[in-house]
């Protein structure tokens, strides 16, 4: 019993991605709608994490989106297409992806981190962000390629 | 009972011509999306957030015996050829991004902490001869983290309890007793992958994974992937053979050469361009 409906359950999710898939939601923290479906084309604006943007159309890896009336492309490791919306099909106004919603920021999150780090002083938190500040621009990455003859994508 | 009827519907409606959910009430339409919600979420593996703040704290830890090489020039050029090869990696985009940072260590060793963060030693640095050969192991541990090695080493059952404790709050903030728990079980989830990352090391078939993503990697990227086998070569000439070695966490054994061997893509060298790759890492590493 169990087992058919979790077969049911899984058939809708993936029922409803394939039809209904038009959303997406970031799932990084901060990322780019840029003017054309490549890395290192000129950003358009940026998004962070939880926004929704819609897919207008997929380009290999990338997806053409919009926001806020914005359109470019966003590549698809940064957003999760899961936010299909049920009520498209059920004509329910509830989305799988409020769900999701709800439960980013659950979990393993700052709180917890906070905490461990009251518990942990030893550990070096201050030196990890140090770490995350360490950042190649664009332009620049851009130019090591060329000049490797590597390839830029 | 409502269930049963609830699984044939869904079946129904998905399967049968005419048939369709909009036929159901929404009590039931209701009910099936809870069970959906639910269900995913019960069973959830870690998401792409928590993996980045695990891998944060396991940044943190491996930081208790490791210092930094402050040396920004050197750091930045890690930096870009590391992102060369993560960007032509099946994630670009991890949730903090990627960031390479050098440890202050004569050990020939590298770490992908889960989520972006990777460690590489100086003694790395050292024992690379070439560009190439860097992008190689810094692939090989973007390998690691685009396949989940890092998380993957948290026990189930701790996992399972964590999820418990986590859909038991409706909030996203947690009451002192709940949040206890959790970060009790997020202490235990770092020591899970601490003990992986440096300690134990990652298994035989996660290793020959992480070598083949690395192949695809420096080939997308146009480095030469024959850099791998070079670099493993000389580790394996160095070590004996032995398991553990000069890399106990990332054993260079033999069949891990002719694993990369079997699978070495087709790439046509490009010598002018190996050259300036090798002039310039020349002279910002000083060889």
């Amino acid at each position: 019993m169990t087992r058919a409906i979790i077969t049911g359950v899984i058939l809708l999710q993936l029922t409803g991605v394939a039809l209904a898939a038009d959303t997406a939601r970031v799932i990084v923290k901060e990322n780019a709608i840029r003017e054309q479906c490549r890395f290192f084309s000129p950003v358009k604006t940026k998004i962070r994490l939880n926004d929704r943007l819609t897919v207008t159309a997929k380009s290999g890896d990338w997806y053409k989106v919009t926001f806020k009336g914005v359109s470019g492309c966003v590549h698809k490791s940064a957003v999760e297409q899961k936010s299909f919306k049920l009520g498209s099909i059920m004509g329910s106004g509830k989305t799988a992806s409020q769900d999701e919603v709800s439960l980013a920021g659950k979990g393993f999150n700052p709180q917890v981190e906070a905490s461990y780090k009251g518990s942990h002083p030893e550990a070096d938190f201050h030196t990890v962000d140090t770490i995350e500040g360490f950042k190649v621009s664009g332009d620049s990455l851009d130019e090591f390629l060329r000049n490797g003859g590597l390839n830029a994508q | 009972m409502t269930r049963k009827l609830l699984h044939t519907a869904l079946v129904l409606s998905l399967f049968l011509p005419g048939c369709r959910l909009e036929n159901l009430s929404a009590d039931q339409l209701d009910l099936i999306t809870n069970s959906v919600s639910s269900t995913f979420k019960a069973a959830r593996p870690i998401s792409d957030e928590e993996e980045y703040y695990v891998g944060r704290a396991v940044a943190a830890k491996i930081l208790t015996s490791y210092r930094l090489v402050n040396n920004r020039k050197l750091t930045d050029y890690v930096n870009l050829v590391g992102q060369a090869v993560a960007i032509h990696s099946e994630k670009p985009f991890t949730f903090g991004g990627y960031h390479f940072a050098i440890l202050d260590s004569g050990e020939i060793n590298a770490f992908a902490c889960p989520g972006g963060i990777i460690f590489i030693t100086r003694g790395m640095l050292d024992a690379v001869s070439n560009e190439d050969e860097l992008a190689a192991v810094l692939a090989h541990e973007v390998g690691h983290i685009n396949h989940r090695d890092g998380i993957g080493a948290i026990s189930q059952a701790r996992w399972t309890e964590a999820l418990t404790t986590i859909g038991s709050q409706a909030a996203k903030t947690y009451g002192s007793k709940d949040v206890a728990k959790l970060v009790g079980l997020f202490e235990g989830s770092i020591d899970d992958v601490f003990k992986t990352l440096v300690v134990n090391g990652y298994g035989r078939s996660q290793e020959h994974a992480a070598d083949l993503a690395s192949l695809n990697y420096l080939a997308a990227t146009g480095y030469d992937p024959h850099a791998l086998k070079t670099f493993l070569d000389r580790l394996v000439a160095r070590s004996g053979g032995s398991q553990g070695g000069i890399m106990k966490t990332h054993p260079a054994t033999r069949d891990r050469v002719d694993n990369v061997a079997a699978n070495m893509p087709e790439q046509k060298s490009d010598a002018a361009h190996f050259s300036e790759r090798s002039r310039r890492f020349a002279s910002i590493l000083g060889k």
